[in-house]
């Protein structure tokens, strides 16, 4: 595991104030912030740029993270791919300052899933894990013998037909295990197998109970909140369980009405009556075949787009021409 | 070097699709890792809008409250900010996903 340079993810030297470190922060959170950023490492970048701050913002955590270096990192002991900081790296420390909101970003979720902003490092975990937890237990008026596992966070992406027919996906979480004898926490994956729930609409959470991090001392397990989004696609338009496709007609469908197929999006195949004189842009509503819902499912609207065809053969540009003669007052603008 | 990850199947009953109104006062705290004061506090500043529910007790907040809490704490966090310029950006957040999905869509 390599040591992390704080100083140079945030930009600072090593002499950096308080207030240097809190601009440095300032200014790298908002051009990597998530939410807003289009560099495409944005992610990880202000995962990075949040833990630097977590510790050198910290006086105690600055103080023990300067003492250890990556001399001293670099020399401690190494057993396999495990590797430690140096034996009493930590003594003199006692890491009572709560650093609020960032210890809400303290995991990691890999894999197909995405990955959470603001998540720490095996490095961080090597250094401040233990202590970490400690503090989130005093937050939540806890006795440090005894306290509930954090609820954890993690983003999935599905495909529409999921949310009409429930999928099953694997989740791997990455976090740390706590050594009982009080040492360092040690890195540690797993695979979660998750059924999703058909029903489920963009945004929505699926609660996973007790499977967020472990709790210490007898204390409940967390729960692991899934935050639900769907890829895009460029053939569905989703508003809470409303789901909206584009459906293509012929000139003399729109204007004569007939019977069309569609498929919906769970693969069904519907017929629908489209009403004569309907113009591009009219809704059709299919009630109820929006995502599924027990209690209010959604509608599937069909949006009508009238396709025309290209005149190819004289027999055709004669056909129009007819068609235009039928009509010599329209004039649609 | 981790060669075999554990896989654990969650049963069906401890996977919950959160309702429109399913979490309560303590429940929304936990998950943005703060004091359920701080929830409290703001939804009387009008930032947080519990989905129902007339007394602290009652309150039920839908599941998408907790991700807007989330954003608004981690403002907070970063650049000290007011809790209502925090909600205002995550109003803008919010409505820039919301049209950039539609830039995706049809």
């Amino acid at each position: 595991m390599e040591f992390k340079d704080y100083y140079q993810i945030l930009g600072v030297d090593k002499s950096a104030s308080a207030d240097d470190i809190k601009k440095a922060f300032r200014r790298l959170a908002r051009k990597y912030h998530p939410d807003v950023s289009k560099e495409p490492d944005a992610t990880e970048r202000m995962a990075e740029v949040n833990e630097a701050n977590t510790v050198l913002s910290d006086p105690e955590k600055r103080a023990a993270y300067d003492s250890v270096g990556a001399q001293n990192w670099a020399a401690g002991a190494r057993s396999g791919d495990d590797v430690r900081p140096p034996p009493g790296w930590n003594e003199g420390f006692e890491f009572s300052g709560g650093d609020g909101n960032a210890e809400a970003f303290r995991h990691a979720f890999h894999g197909q899933f995405g990955s959470e902003a603001g998540e720490y490092s095996d490095f961080f975990e090597q250094l401040f894990g233990r202590a970490g937890r400690f503090q989130a237990g005093r937050r939540h008026g806890q006795g440090s013998t005894q306290m509930r596992g954090e609820d954890r966070h993690a983003r999935i992406e599905l495909e529409l037909i999921d949310a009409y027919k429930g999928t099953e996906r694997s989740i791997t979480l990455h976090g740390v295990r706590l050594d009982e004898q009080g040492q360092p926490p040690v890195p540690e994956e797993r695979t979660l197998q998750v059924k999703i729930p058909k029903g489920v609409k963009e945004g929505q959470l699926i609660r996973l109970t007790g499977q967020g991090s472990p709790g210490f001392g007898g204390g409940a397990a967390g729960d692991l909140f899934l935050e639900v989004h769907f890829r895009p696609d460029t053939h569905w338009r989703i508003d809470g369980r409303d789901v909206t496709r584009n459906l293509y007609v012929t000139p003399w469908e729109a204007s004569l009405g007939g019977s069309v197929q569609v498929t919906t999006p769970d693969g069904a195949v519907v017929e629908v009556t489209v009403p004569a004189g309907s113009g591009s842009g009219r809704k059709l509503r299919l009630k109820g075949r929006g995502i599924p819902s027990a209690s209010a499912p959604g509608d599937l609207y069909l949006e009508l787009d009238i396709a025309v065809p290209g005149t190819i053969t004289d027999a055709q540009k004669a056909a129009w021409s007819a068609l235009a003669a039928a009509y010599p007052g329209f004039d649609p603008r | 070097m981790t060669t075999n990850i554990p896989t654990t199947s969650v049963p069906a009953e401890l996977t919950e699709l959160l309702d429109d109104a399913a979490l309560t006062l303590e429940q929304l705290a936990r998950g943005v890792r703060q004091a359920p004061e701080w929830v409290l506090t703001h939804v009387k500043a009008g930032v947080l809008h519990p989905a129902h529910g007339q007394a602290a007790a009652e309150w039920r907040f839908a599941s998408a409250t907790l991700l807007r809490a989330r954003r608004i704490a981690n403002l907070e966090h970063s650049f000290d900010a007011d809790p209502q310029l925090a909600a205002l950006t995550v109003d803008l957040m919010e409505e820039v996903a919301a049209l950039r999905r539609q830039l995706t869509q049809f």
